[in-house]
């Protein structure tokens, strides 16, 4: 039995030269024959949980395990082995080989592990027939449509029969007749000694799954006691990349707002002092904090849930707010 | 993964004939280049060994026999052939001139003495007997029994002989050596060389000895710049093939960035990618240069000067252009090696 074990994982990498933490100690236990639905909206780190469950991308910390294999640590041969055999990627907008036909592009794999021709055309062709292709064997992808696609890039998921099969927003580009298919096959693979994983922003799918991944943070939650915080000088009231949940309003002091960049420097973005918000924009709008805030000397901050944000300052000045945000 | 790359090929035929054609053009001109410089290196062989000797001996200090412009009593001759080691010697006149045919075209005078050294083998009539009789090369288009006139001196063509040039294929007109001084030297008994028959033991005064190849050299010596020229332009011709190679390489990798990406992340080597390229630079510059082949052949009779290829230069060009394909396929591979599998995740 193979489960998928994911612990306090974090993630960063440079994007528009900013350093971005899309996902930040997650934690995560998926059990042989589920499948397990990431879901959250677009930037929430589930293409990057996915690359990194792959092993694609390289974590910064934390510990990836699929069965035995602790994935975060592979190397050489031991990575070649694990993403022919251990994994199958189901990518968005299908990445078929346009040159290549149906049943070559499932072959492709195969032939890349050098496995002999014969048995390789055997095997795609078994898998094609499997999701329901065996009539389009000898078309190029572009001759078929979407699901059809879709479902040729599942076989090729399926290629070495790997215990751990994740699909990148697999309904993102389908109608829904052919979405139908695609669950419905999705759903079948989930069987024990495999474990699938979705990752998407379509809420439709959560009927399909066995567990359900929230990686965007809840956007305008309930209301809740304002947090007043004591800070010293340079504590932070939140980090880069942290997830949002409060508002705040500066009492006393000064803070400033300041984005950590890929080559490590610092940008001051704002200097705040009393009467100023900051950190609207992520807890309104479920996104993580793209900003550190810190104290400058001794300060007072009061945190405030978005709900009671909006009250205090009025619903008509929220898009007023929104214009002037500090991240 | 050689049949990913092989399905590529398929897939994209158009630009892979347009970019073979192309291919095969520049080195179907490479061909003609190297067949341009072994012509002229060849005439000059042919031109030396058609004279029969086994050494020249020109005035002390000219450069060669071919290009010198200080003449030597021809009764010299006769001392020559009194020389140790030496059985026969005989004077030479070598002129450049001009006849009218019916256009002026530049020809190659050799005057020799009927019956001795400096006679070409013949491909029909016969052999220079006298004053007012000349040997033509085929290559002057004149037929047995034609006259022509030369520096104001009736001649009849009584023999022929071919490839019988230099300087660019220009023909040679073979006269009795009266003839030749008549126009060289106002009927003056001087020579521009001696031709031996065996080689002189012993030096002769005021002579220079000249070996056949020091001969060779001193003829070629005015094409060097021509010839260098022919090499400088072949290499261009080179370079700009593996131009279009390689971009053709790199335009297949920059277009197949997501695919690469792709086979990563399914488990491909770099090798193995980087294997499937390089076939099919390989491929694209192996055909071009068989097409090239065709091309060269097809084109060598168009040129006004014969353009011999060497029979090894084929399959030398097919191995270079392989390897230049590679070569040129550099910056493709290295863009393919730099392909993060991460990009498979990019969304459209």
């Amino acid at each position: 039995m193979v489960d998928v074990e994911v612990r306090d994982l974090t993630i960063t990498y440079a994007s528009g030269g900013y350093v971005v933490r899309p996902v930040d100690r997650l934690n995560l236990r998926i059990a042989s024959g589920e499948l397990a639905l990431l879901l959250g909206a677009s930037g929430s780190g589930k293409t990057t949980l996915l690359s990194a469950m792959a092993a694609i991308l390289r974590p910064a910390s934390g510990s990836i395990r699929v069965g035995d294999t602790e994935v975060t640590g592979l190397r050489g041969p031991a990575l070649t082995g694990y993403r022919r055999h251990r994994v199958g990627v189901v990518f968005q907008t299908f990445n078929l080989v346009p040159s290549l036909t149906a049943l070559d592009n499932v072959q492709a794999p195969l032939w890349a592990a050098g496995m002999p021709a014969r048995q390789a055309r055997a095997r795609a062709q078994a898998l094609l027939d499997r999701v329901g292709l065996r009539e389009r064997l000898g078309h190029r992808p572009g001759d078929l449509s979407g699901g059809q696609q879709q479902r040729v890039a599942i076989a090729r998921a399926l290629a070495h029969d790997p215990p751990l099969i994740l699909a990148d927003e697999p309904t993102a580009h389908l109608d829904y007749i052919q979405v139908e298919g695609v669950l419905r096959l999705l759903r079948d693979l989930a069987e024990p000694g495999r474990i699938v994983v979705v990752a998407t922003h379509d809420e439709r799918l959560l009927p399909l799954a066995d567990r359900t991944v929230q990686l965007s943070p809840a956007a305008a939650g309930a209301s809740r006691p304002p947090e007043r915080l004591q800070l010293q000088p340079g504590q932070a009231v939140f980090r880069q990349g942290d997830r949002s949940e409060l508002v705040y309003t500066v009492e006393e002091g000064e803070v400033e707002v300041v984005r950590e960049r890929a080559d490590g420097g610092l940008e001051l973005l704002a200097l705040l002092g009393p009467g100023r918000y900051f950190g609207e924009l992520g807890p309104l709008f479920g996104l993580q904090r793209s900003a550190t805030a810190r104290a400058v000397g001794p300060a007072v901050v009061t945190g405030y849930a978005p709900r009671d944000f909006r009250e205090l300052v009025g619903s008509g000045r929220v898009a007023e707010t929104i214009r002037q945000a500090s991240p | 993964m050689w049949r990913v790359a092989l399905r590529d090929l398929q897939w994209r035929r158009r630009r892979f004939v347009i970019a073979v054609l192309a291919a095969s053009l520049v080195f179907g001109m490479t061909l003609l280049m190297t067949g341009f410089s072994t012509s002229l290196h060849n005439e000059g062989r042919r031109i030396v060994a058609a004279l029969g000797a086994d050494a020249w001996l020109v005035a002390d200090g000219a450069p060669g026999p071919f290009t010198t412009s200080t003449p030597i009593p021809a009764a010299d001759a006769d001392r020559v052939a009194a020389l140790p080691g030496v059985t026969r010697a005989d004077p030479v006149v070598i002129l450049h001139s001009t006849v009218r045919r019916p256009a002026v075209r530049d020809v190659n005078i050799i005057g020799a003495r009927p019956g001795g050294l400096g006679t070409p083998p013949l491909a029909g009539g016969r052999a220079v007997a006298g004053a007012g009789e000349a040997v033509a090369d085929t290559e002057l288009g004149l037929r047995l029994g034609d006259r022509l006139e030369l520096g104001g001196r009736r001649l009849e063509v009584v023999g022929l002989a071919e490839r019988v040039t230099w300087y660019f294929g220009t023909p040679t007109l073979f006269l009795a050596l009266e003839d030749a001084q008549a126009v060289a030297f106002g009927r003056q008994p001087l020579a521009t060389a001696v031709l031996t028959r065996g080689v002189p033991g012993v030096p002769a005064p005021g002579l220079e000895l000249v070996s056949n190849e020091q001969a060779v050299t001193d003829l070629e010596r005015p094409l060097v710049r021509g010839t260098q020229s022919i090499d400088l332009i072949s290499g261009l011709l080179w370079l700009v093939a593996a131009g279009i190679i390689g971009s053709i390489v790199y335009l297949s990798v920059l277009e197949r960035l997501r695919e690469l990406a792709v086979f990563k992340a399914v488990g491909a080597s770099n090798r193995s990618l980087l294997a499937g390229l390089a076939l099919q630079a390989v491929l694209l510059s192996a055909t071009a240069a068989v097409l090239a082949v065709g091309i060269a052949e097809l084109l060598a009779p168009v040129f006004p000067f014969s353009v011999e290829i060497p029979a090894l230069a084929f399959p030398r060009l097919v191995v270079a252009a392989m390897l230049v394909g590679l070569a040129a396929s550099a910056v493709g591979l290295r863009r393919a090696v730099a392909v993060q599998p991460a990009l498979a995740f990019g969304g459209p």
